[in-house]
């Protein structure tokens, strides 16, 4: 008896509790069509159309200083557009379940533009879709969900890992005509961001003059013990290596000094930027003649183009044209342009001088 | 009846038998997987490779040395990934990159550590509780601390205490003197001190500890705090090698720290320690992590590989062989059991 008396009030609380969400969501798709026709306010970006919305900005795992960065770069990417009258940011803390959740959420609080970072891939495509049927404006950015745009999501506003690969190509190509080995280091074993940086990296390196030394890419977690790990392991190995290119610049920062211990020069690093990473290479460029660094931008700045594409279609503005975020170069100790390598020496080193946002806003973001 | 009292015994014999196995065991095995380091894969004892190696394994011996001493008293300590990701937090938030403030905040994470310590004493010494619940407790207070620290975002750390934790003296990492440091201060004070030596016999047997008037609860609670001093060393140790350390830095040292204390041969019931033994086994863990990667193997089958010698290290190593031949022969009914 006692059982079934129990069994009968779950259920009941499940339909209740799921009554309530239904009502929610179709609150929400009513309340996205709400008073248009104004005009645009004033001094706004095209991208800022008239119509008034709210907009919620996801994370599928906020816990690093770049992701701290591209949250608050997003948020002031918001802040242009008078438009959006209210703004919400969530956390997936790096669980998947509570991705979807925060998705489910916001769609069930009746938001009208979800910008989402869909950290968990393809298991967030469920949750996208069902907050694209549902009327949300839904753009996922960085990294790909699966799916199509216009039928599961509104757009995939990607970073373009591939350009990375061409841009780092191109420096080695320049830097070291006579070919050279390789060491190329990425995350997690079989990460998309390393499978097309690889693909970008070999349509320019067609020589066979360039040689890939290692795993291709080595597998490092972009944990920065591990890292040490595998690249000391690698230099005991490989006795010439030309060339390293990771994506990760700053998590080789504890890493490097391997090279010193073996009494040999950092040699030439091809990666992204980041300030630990400008001035560990000021403070060691004296004692390692072999090391130049080049960087590209480490893309903070992918979400505001996922934030304008958002509101634009969310408030009936301009919608941008470029609907890939490529990640321009950034740093080269060799040309000097676009930059040379920049430290701030008085900032903390978790910051990315290559981003929109000033330098000692970064850092405020970083006391906090 | 009789058979009962055969087999505590045996057991005592066995035990016995298991010390000088303990050390025998893992030194044997470390240098046979030196020697065939350098015939399989020559570059994983290079002077680079090695030199990269004993900063981990020194942070590896110590983290194990403090589970060795909560092994002894019959407990198991799950909050080390706490531990050592709140250290680690500290002593790279706190100073926030200036030198002058790394010592306040080492002296935080130890004030800190001492508190967890404290908590999982009470809980265990006092309370009673199961160590594994209590100090899964602790891990998850623990990780709050660290969430509530950094906001789960890492810091870099200070260069003071990367040039000191990261740095080689003599030709020998820094890291490797602070662990064996660590080392002669742990033998020291258990096989040297009274009372160290209590706290071998309480472990060994609480009750007759009791019976024979020694402080059973102060002892158990002692070795919750000293474990903790330890883990957060090994976390500011960490902090410092790896420069640009995550707020999860911990995580990869739960299961290897229980690891090392196995295959050192300190028996998971409780009683006698083997500190040296228990470093060695960290060296001993270290080096096949190295010589795996130094193998050139894809990563998957590298996970494998880790996990298998691991599997069979502490298989051979726990399982009672004498008894299991002894089942073997016929007429004998007497079941296996783990040492």
């Amino acid at each position: 008896m006692k059982r079934r008396s129990k069994f009968t009030m779950l259920a009941t609380t499940a339909i209740v509790i799921s009554l309530a969400v239904a009502g929610c969501s179709n609150s929400s798709s009513g309340s996205s069509t709400p008073s248009g026709g104004a005009t645009a306010p004033a001094g706004a970006p095209s991208w800022c159309g008239p119509k008034k919305i709210t907009l919620g900005l996801l994370d599928g795992f906020g816990g690093n200083s770049w992701r701290l960065v591209t949250t608050a770069a997003g948020a002031d990417e918001v802040k242009k557009c008078s438009s959006v009258t209210k703004y919400e940011y969530a956390d997936g803390q790096g669980d998947t379940q509570k991705a979807i959740s925060d998705i489910q959420g916001m769609v069930a609080k009746g938001v009208n533009a979800l910008v989402v970072f869909p950290d968990a891939g393809q298991a967030m495509l469920p949750a996208l879709r069902s907050a694209y049927k549902a009327g949300v404006v839904t753009v996922p950015y960085r990294v790909f969900p699966g799916g199509k745009d216009g039928v599961d999501y509104t757009a995939w506003i990607g970073a373009d890992f591939t350009t990375d690969g061409k841009n780092w190509g191109n420096w080695i190509k320049t830097n070291l005509p006579d070919g050279g080995n390789i060491l190329f280091i990425s995350g997690p074993k079989g990460n998309s961001q390393a499978t097309d940086e690889l693909k970008g990296l070999k349509s320019v390196l067609t020589d066979s003059k360039y040689k890939y030394i290692g795993e291709t890419p080595e597998v490092t977690n972009w944990d920065p013990a591990l890292t040490q790990q595998v690249l000391t392991t690698d230099i005991a190995k490989y006795p010439k290596i030309d060339v390293i290119v990771s994506d990760f610049g700053p998590s080789l920062v504890g890493a490097l000094p391997a090279f010193a211990k073996g009494g040999r020069s950092i040699p030439s690093l091809v990666t992204s930027d980041g300030n630990s990473l400008g001035c560990f290479f000021a403070d060691n460029k004296a004692a390692n003649p072999d090391f130049k660094l080049m960087t590209v931008a480490t893309g903070n700045d992918n979400v505001r183009l996922a934030v304008q594409y958002a509101v634009a279609k969310a408030t009936g503005g301009k919608v941008p044209s470029d609907k890939v975020f490529k990640a321009p170069a950034f740093e080269d100790s060799v040309s000097g342009t676009p930059s040379q390598v920049q430290c701030e020496k008085n900032l903390p080193g978790d910051i990315y001088l290559s981003a929109q946002m000033s330098p000692t806003d970064q850092a405020a973001l970083l006391k906090k | 009846m009789t058979n009962a009292t055969m087999r505590e015994t045996e057991r005592v014999q066995s035990s016995r038998f298991a010390n000088s196995k303990g050390f025998a065991t893992v030194g044997i095995s470390t240098v046979l997987l030196f020697v065939f380091s350098a015939l399989a894969a020559p570059t994983s004892v290079s002077p680079g490779a090695v030199l990269g190696m004993i900063p981990f394994a020194a942070v590896l011996a110590i983290v194990g040395l403090g589970q060795m001493l909560v092994v002894q008293q019959g407990g198991i300590d799950l909050s080390i990934p706490g531990a050592v990701s709140l250290a680690i937090v500290i002593v790279s938030h706190e100073p926030n990159g200036d030198n002058n403030r790394l010592f306040p905040a080492i002296l935080l994470a130890l004030g800190y550590a001492a508190a967890a310590g404290l908590l999982n004493g009470f809980m265990v010494g006092r309370l009673g509780l199961n160590s594994i619940i209590a100090t899964l407790g602790t891990n998850a207070l623990l990780y709050g601390v660290v969430l509530e620290i950094s906001g789960g975002i890492p810091r870099s750390t200070t260069r003071l205490l990367a040039s000191v934790a990261a740095g080689i003296t003599f030709g020998i990492p820094n890291s490797a003197f602070f662990a064996l440091g660590a080392l002669a201060i742990v033998a020291a004070l258990v096989k040297r001190t009274v009372a160290g030596r209590r706290f071998e016999a309480i472990g060994a047997n609480p009750l007759a500890g009791r019976a024979l008037g020694l402080r059973v609860r102060a002892h158990q609670t002692l070795a919750f705090v000293w474990a903790q001093l330890l883990y957060s060393l090994a976390g500011i140790l960490l902090a410092g090698i790896t420069n640009q350390p995550t707020a999860f830095q911990g995580d990869s040292y739960l299961l290897p720290s229980v690891a090392v204390v196995v295959l050192g041969g300190t028996s998971l019931l409780g009683g006698r320690g083997f500190p040296f033994a228990t470093v060695i086994a960290a060296i001993f863990l270290s080096q096949l992590d190295q010589f795996v990667l130094s193998l050139g193997v894809p990563y998957a089958v590298r996970t494998l590989v880790q996990a298998g010698a691991l599997a069979v290290g502490v298989a051979v190593y726990t399982v009672d062989w004498a008894v299991i031949r002894q089942r073997i022969r016929p007429g004998s009914r007497r079941a296996p059991f783990l040492a």
